[in-house]
């Protein structure tokens, strides 16, 4: 199916009930008898398709439904209404053809066995997903060798980091090859060397296997790393769709011009500054001026004519700054 | 179901088995407290024993309770499960999802992690049960060869009940903040009404007659006597045919709670 999206979701919508009740004894018991429920509208009416071999990053604030999204396009949640489509297959089904060309990992959950080493799961993977034995080899030593893991899929899981653990949970996770993996934040909680361990590991599955990726995390790296294209969604709607260089020129569209100072700036050249952007950063060592694109070539020009001025860097805000944005606008009802 | 995936559910079952023994190694020290913890009928046997000195009690004599109550730790050692407490805690952490993005039912999962571990159990239970059998100098099974062989499938039967009573039990987790607790309640009529205690012929008349239908008799009693030699081959086929219908309402209430709860599952914390 060539020219059929890889992943379709169709006015996709999740609510949940929710038992609620406040702190306290007294709210304790009234909740024995009378119990107080509120509909959660998690995922509202989500429509957008994906090719096969994208890169796409969920990004949005925390209970902005991304994950409850992923959950559902690998067959763990019913949706509520509206329809969702992976390789051809409703998820919810959970067909078995379906469920061994997907993986879904989870940073905070794991499937391997706690007591046991990983190689246990991994063997338990191999046959559950029918992968045959030659095929087995062929990707588990080159997984085991890029992680550096050698010895620890030989060791208790429990007794496991947890950098170590995800490298394995990532491993038990695509011996079966999956044509489609749903990251949910992988990398969270670890440092940043393990992060990089894992995005390039990532990196190369998709290059080895053109597998279509779709990331939520909470570092923006990850996401400016791993993906180029973003879907931003708040309060379960989808509020962006693009790529990461498009969502900053619309929500930032200044660009960020700066240079290394040695000493601070005298009243004139900061009224002149100003009168070409706004000057985020004036104090010694740096000087930061956010300007029109049409006006970069002036100011670079002004800060370069500044005595002692150095390293001189042009770019456009940061990811964490822009999202920052996106959702501080949010109460304004404004949209990107 | 093709040859082919016959073979292939025959293999992954192996391999799912493998694991759960691998695992049940693992927690052997919790595995000893399990078999300790259902030790009830060992104490039951000292205490009937002791009361039958004078003579027999009902149709039972100190031996008559001897063979029973080995035969009942034997029975509730072979017709363990636990997959309530496994179902309800995946269920409210989020850990089923795991479970269910394997191409495999995750009740095959629970199934065989329950059986691999009853080898290692039954090890366990033997030196205890070994004892027993020494201080009461032997017990009395069923002389009829074939009612004796009958004991087999009627302890899986009782295994399988006891499954899929836990499954429906357990899935009831999909709404229920905790529904082991709900088991707790199941577990103390099953102690009262199973024939764990006391055998249920010994209950006044009237009764005896209504336990002897109940699921819990179906679970325990039946299995015990049948194994010692207390039914006549009709008592036996009525014994199956109970076992058999409450197979089939559990069974129907187990895939029903499933299904449904499926729909309602949360997947929360995941």
């Amino acid at each position: 199916m060539p020219d059929r999206p890889a992943i379709s979701l169709d006015r996709l919508s999740k609510r949940f009930r929710v038992s609620k009740r406040e702190p306290g004894l007294r709210a304790t018991l009234r909740a024995l008898f009378r119990r107080e429920w509120v509909e959660v509208e998690a995922v509202r009416e989500l429509s957008f398709a994906i090719e096969a071999g994208e890169r796409v990053g969920f990004l949005g604030p925390n209970g902005a439904g991304k994950t409850t999204t992923l959950k559902m396009l690998a067959g763990l949640l019913y949706p509520s209404a509206g329809k969702a489509e992976v390789l051809g297959f409703e998820p919810a089904a959970r067909r078995p053809e379906f469920l061994s060309r997907i993986a879904l990992v989870m940073g905070q959950k794991r499937q391997l066995s706690w007591d046991l080493p990983a190689l246990d799961t991994f063997e338990l993977n191999r046959v559950i997903f029918e992968v045959p034995r030659a095929d087995y080899r062929r990707r588990l030593d080159p997984m085991i060798e890029m992680l550096a893991i050698g010895e620890i899929v030989r060791k208790p899981v429990r007794t496991l980091s947890l950098g170590e653990r995800m490298k394995c949970e990532l491993v038990a996770a695509l011996l079966h090859g999956p044509e489609i993996l749903f990251l949910d934040e992988p990398t969270i909680g670890m440092d940043v060397s393990m992060q990089l361990a894992i995005r390039e590991f990532i990196r190369d599955y998709h290059r080895e296997h053109n597998a279509t990726l779709i990331l939520t995390s909470h570092y923006m790296e990850d996401v400016a790393a791993l993906c180029d294209r973003i879907l931003v969604i708040d309060e379960g709607r989808l509020r962006f769709d693009g790529s990461i260089g498009e969502l900053v020129r619309r929500i930032r569209p200044l660009r960020r011009v700066a240079v290394r100072i040695g000493a601070g700036l005298d009243p004139t050249a900061r009224a002149e500054l100003e009168q070409l952007g706004a000057l985020v950063a004036g104090e010694p060592p740096r000087l930061a001026l956010d300007v029109a694109p049409e006006r970069v070539p002036d100011a670079v020009g002004r800060l370069l004519a500044l005595p002692d001025a150095s390293d001189l860097e042009v770019h456009d805000a940061p990811l964490e700054e822009v999202m920052r944005e996106l959702f501080a606008r949010r109460g304004a009802g404004e949209d990107a | 179901m093709s040859e082919r995936e016959r073979v292939g559910l025959g293999r992954k079952l192996a391999a799912m088995w493998r694991l759960g023994f691998a695992e049940a190694t693992a927690y052997r020290a919790s595995l000893l407290v399990w078999v300790l913890t259902t030790s009830m009928p060992l104490i039951s046997l000292v205490l009937w024993r002791s009361l039958a000195e004078d003579g027999p009690i009902g149709d039972y004599d100190q031996r008559g309770f001897d063979s029973y109550f080995v035969a009942a730790f034997l029975v509730r050692q072979l017709g363990s499960s636990w997959v309530v407490w496994d179902l309800d805690r995946q269920i409210r952490t989020g850990d089923l999802s795991t479970l269910l993005l394997r191409p495999i039912h995750p009740i095959y999962h629970h199934a065989i992690l329950n059986l691999s571990a009853l080898p290692l159990r039954t090890l366990l239970a033997a030196p205890v049960g070994l004892a027993v059998l020494i201080a009461t100098r032997g017990i009395t099974l069923a002389e009829d060869l074939v009612l004796l062989a009958l004991a087999i499938p009627a302890i899986m039967h009782a295994w399988l009940l006891n499954f899929l009573t836990q499954l429906a039990i357990g899935c009831l987790a999909f709404w229920l903040t905790s529904a082991s607790a709900l088991y707790n309640v199941w577990l103390g009529a099953y102690i009262v009404l199973a024939g764990y205690l006391v055998p249920t012929s010994l209950f006044p008349g009237g009764l005896a007659e209504l336990v002897r239908v109940l699921p819990f008799h179906a679970a325990l009693g039946f299995p015990v006597e049948l194994l010692v030699g207390r039914l006549s081959p009709a008592e036996a086929a009525a014994g199956f045919g109970l076992q058999a219908a409450w197979l089939a309402v559990m069974g129907a209430l187990a895939a029903v709670a499933w299904r449904r709860g499926l729909r309602a599952y949360g997947a929360f914390g995941a």
